[in-house]
């Protein structure tokens, strides 16, 4: 098995291994500890340079208070929602039928269409932005909350096909046509058998896609330009003054933004474990 | 074919009585929340002042603004839109996009009396071939803001000259203190430094004809505000690694009593008291004369009111602009801003005293600066505030940025 689990690794390793874990662990939660020291702090305490000391006030619930009255975090956060719910829903339905199209059926071009979805992963945002602005500008969908969950459904579906492609694949075939002698359509053994299995995979990249779209600030910063359909991820730096940098605000902002895909996380944290290494025996 | 074309007619017909007289548009870039708040104050108080007058108020991103509004002015312009005086209007009304609105600023008639009375100090950034094309309503002054407390304890007064300005920096630094914090990381700190500069050595003309493109960055006068300079920089009378910090992390050594100047705009003040200044302990003071005679020009970054040219209702936009010009209104707009107004006649928030001496300072000011990245394009703002920080960290480099800058000036300018 790789890799070899610790305790059966030389015992040196193993002290070595139950030292250092604790010590990059410390060391990677530093920065989300410093958020969540700033965002008890004021603005003095930044201004003054204490960092990391005993904050002289703590305000978290003025803090709080702020983010929430100062700017339309609460739409913000409906929008995230608006955008994110959407999204999920449509790339994991559109990738469920092309996965299952993808894996079960022997047609010509079925490989290079499977390619395709995948080499769709590979272009990186940066080259995309400014055709894809120009296109949702040409389709009237620009700056609104449709064109972002429109294209956030395109741009994931290539993965989650990916995911679902070889997770379908990986289902005994022996079903399909058990299903398909016993006389039953296509469709019905879509949806009676292969749905019901893949059921893990679908949690999976529910989660994977609700976080990731959650988190996304790019295509949210280049699509979006008003506060009607900005998301919280963006809408955070509304939270800064004209001239101030408002850390406090923004550190508490964020860990009201962070809230929503840590939730889901933990709610679905077994599906997710479980789906990321299910696809990935067999391809 | 027939029904086509009069129910064509009947959609023109409703289009263009949508905009009937009455309806005032005004578009702004305030996305800021204070900003916000002073503008939904005002069009209420407008609305209310002239009930025949519906004001349609569009908001636009503070950053979105600087490229919406080259399309709005000649696609579809509003009543009225904001802007900024001096070099940054230029293109605007080069352009013919914006209004000429000479007659507001003649006419003594309107309700505070003379306007080019009430607002003389601000006119001349309102002024392009010798006519006026907006109306200023708010700006905030820069200076010099300083530890009250260092300097009793080392036994300095409030520099008046460029002697005594270098002289403080030398006692500070004898005694340990770092004289003037900056922090250089986004450069246009540094512009402030080099805008005074220059402004005290050469004097606002020269000052604008250098930012226009006029003069050549290696022009003797250039290198007299380098020589000035110098003086500050080569014994390191700035904070060292300034480069590295935002100037809201360059306030931290002014909190902690480890600085004592800093060469800012009054938004400083806000976080400074709130890390625990207080009036007792921070003061402020006009940027000291350099060459003698040469009539006090301010760095006061204004926002104004415009008429775009192809406005369709510009009875009613003139009659905002006037209102926008009153100085109770202006008063009440700086109040919710925490800025200064430009007439005369209005007064700032009793007991500040930093609002206070900017007003005094810039109402008796001989002209005002928009700073540097308002007054010189946006390409020769950029690569002249790089080079103000590149000879900031290394002073010897002075003679190859200037002439990097100046083949910069001959790109921009042509």
């Amino acid at each position: 098995m790789f890799p070899t689990p610790i305790h059966q690794r030389p015992i040196v390793n193993q002290y070595i291994y139950k030292i250092f874990l604790p010590i990059s662990l410390i060391i990677w939660l530093i920065p989300i500890f410093g958020i969540l020291m700033t965002s008890i702090r004021g603005l003095g305490d930044i201004t003054a340079g204490n960092m990391w000391g005993t904050p002289s006030e703590f305000l978290l619930f003025s803090n709080l208070y702020d983010v929430f009255t100062n700017t339309p975090m609460i739409k913000y956060t409906l929008n995230s929602f608006k955008v994110t719910i959407p999204t999920m829903l449509g790339a994991v339905a559109l990738s469920c039928m092309t996965g299952f199209a993808l894996a079960n059926y022997k047609f010509k071009t079925n490989l290079i269409i499977f390619f395709i979805f995948i080499a769709g992963n590979f272009v990186p945002f940066q080259i995309l932005m400014i055709p894809v602005r120009d296109l949702t500008f040409k389709i009237g969908l620009y700056n609104t909350i449709t064109g972002l969950v429109l294209f956030h459904v395109a741009f994931q579906t290539g993965f989650c096909t990916l995911f679902m492609r070889n997770f379908i694949k990986a289902l005994p075939q022996e079903l399909i046509e058990a299903a398909r002698m016993d006389g039953a359509s296509e469709f019905r053994i879509f949806w009676k058998i292969i749905l019901p299995l893949t059921r893990p995979a679908i949690a999976a990249l529910c989660v994977l896609i609700f976080t990731f779209i959650w988190n996304d600030y790019f295509w949210a910063t280049v699509l979006i330009q008003g506060d009607h359909a900005m998301p919280i991820t963006a809408g955070l730096k509304s939270l800064n003054g004209q001239w101030i940098t408002a850390y406090h605000l923004l550190s508490t902002g964020s860990i009201v933004a962070a809230i929503p895909p840590v939730i889901m996380f933990f709610l679905m944290q077994k599906h997710f474990i479980a789906g990321l290494t299910l696809g990935a025996t067999k391809g | 074919m027939k029904k086509v074309i009069i129910s064509l007619i009947m959609m023109f017909g409703i289009i263009s009585s949508t905009s009937f007289a009455g309806t005032l548009v005004i578009n702004t870039d305030t996305s800021d929340a204070a900003p916000k708040k002073a503008f939904e104050y005002i069009i209420k108080k407008f609305e209310e002042e002239n009930p025949d007058v519906t004001v349609k108020w569009n908001v636009f991103d503070h950053e979105g603004y600087k490229q919406s509004i080259r399309n709005f002015l000649n696609t579809d312009p509003p009543d009225v839109a904001n802007w900024y005086a001096g070099n940054r209007m230029l293109p605007f009304v080069r352009a013919g996009l914006f209004e000429d609105v000479s007659d507001i600023w003649k006419d003594s008639g309107w309700v505070d009396g003379n306007l080019s009375e009430n607002m003389e100090h601000a006119k001349k950034s309102m002024t392009i071939g010798g006519k006026q094309w907006g109306i200023p309503y708010t700006y905030y002054q820069w200076g010099v803001y300083y530890r009250k407390d260092l300097f009793t304890a080392n036994g300095i007064s409030v520099p008046k000259t460029w002697d005594d300005f270098v002289a403080a920096c030398a006692t500070l630094k004898a005694a340990g203190i770092t004289p003037i914090t900056i922090g250089s990381k986004y450069l246009w700190t540094t512009a402030g430094v080099f805008d005074y500069l220059n402004l005290r050595t050469n004097g606002y003309e020269f000052h604008m004809d250098l930012t226009l493109g006029k003069v050549p960055y290696t022009d003797p006068k250039v290198q007299a505000v380098f020589d000035k300079w110098d003086e500050l920089v080569k014994p390191g009378y700035f904070l060292e690694n300034h480069a590295a910090l935002s100037w809201q992390e360059a306030l931290t050594p002014m909190v902690n009593g480890e600085a004592a100047m800093y060469v800012m705009g009054n938004f400083a003040v806000a976080p400074l008291k709130e890390a625990g200044l207080r009036d007792s302990n921070l003061g402020f003071f006009q940027f000291p004369e350099i060459t003698p005679g040469i009539p006090m020009a301010e760095e006061a970054p204004t926002d104004t009111v415009h008429i775009p040219s192809k406005a369709k209702n510009k009875t009613d936009a003139k009659r905002f602009l006037i209102f926008m010009s009153r100085a109770d209104v202006q008063e009440e707009i700086n109040k919710i801003l925490g800025q200064l107004p430009i007439n005369k006649n209005s007064s700032v928030k009793k007991g500040d005293p930093f609002l206070k001496a900017g007003l005094n300072m810039l109402n008796n000011a001989y002209a005002m600066a928009q700073f540097y990245d308002r007054d010189a394009p946006a390409q020769m703002a950029s690569e002249g505030m790089k080079g103000f920080q590149e000879y900031m960290s290394n002073p010897d480099r002075r003679q190859k940025i200037l002439e990097r800058l100046e083949k910069v000036r001959q790109k921009v300018y042509k």
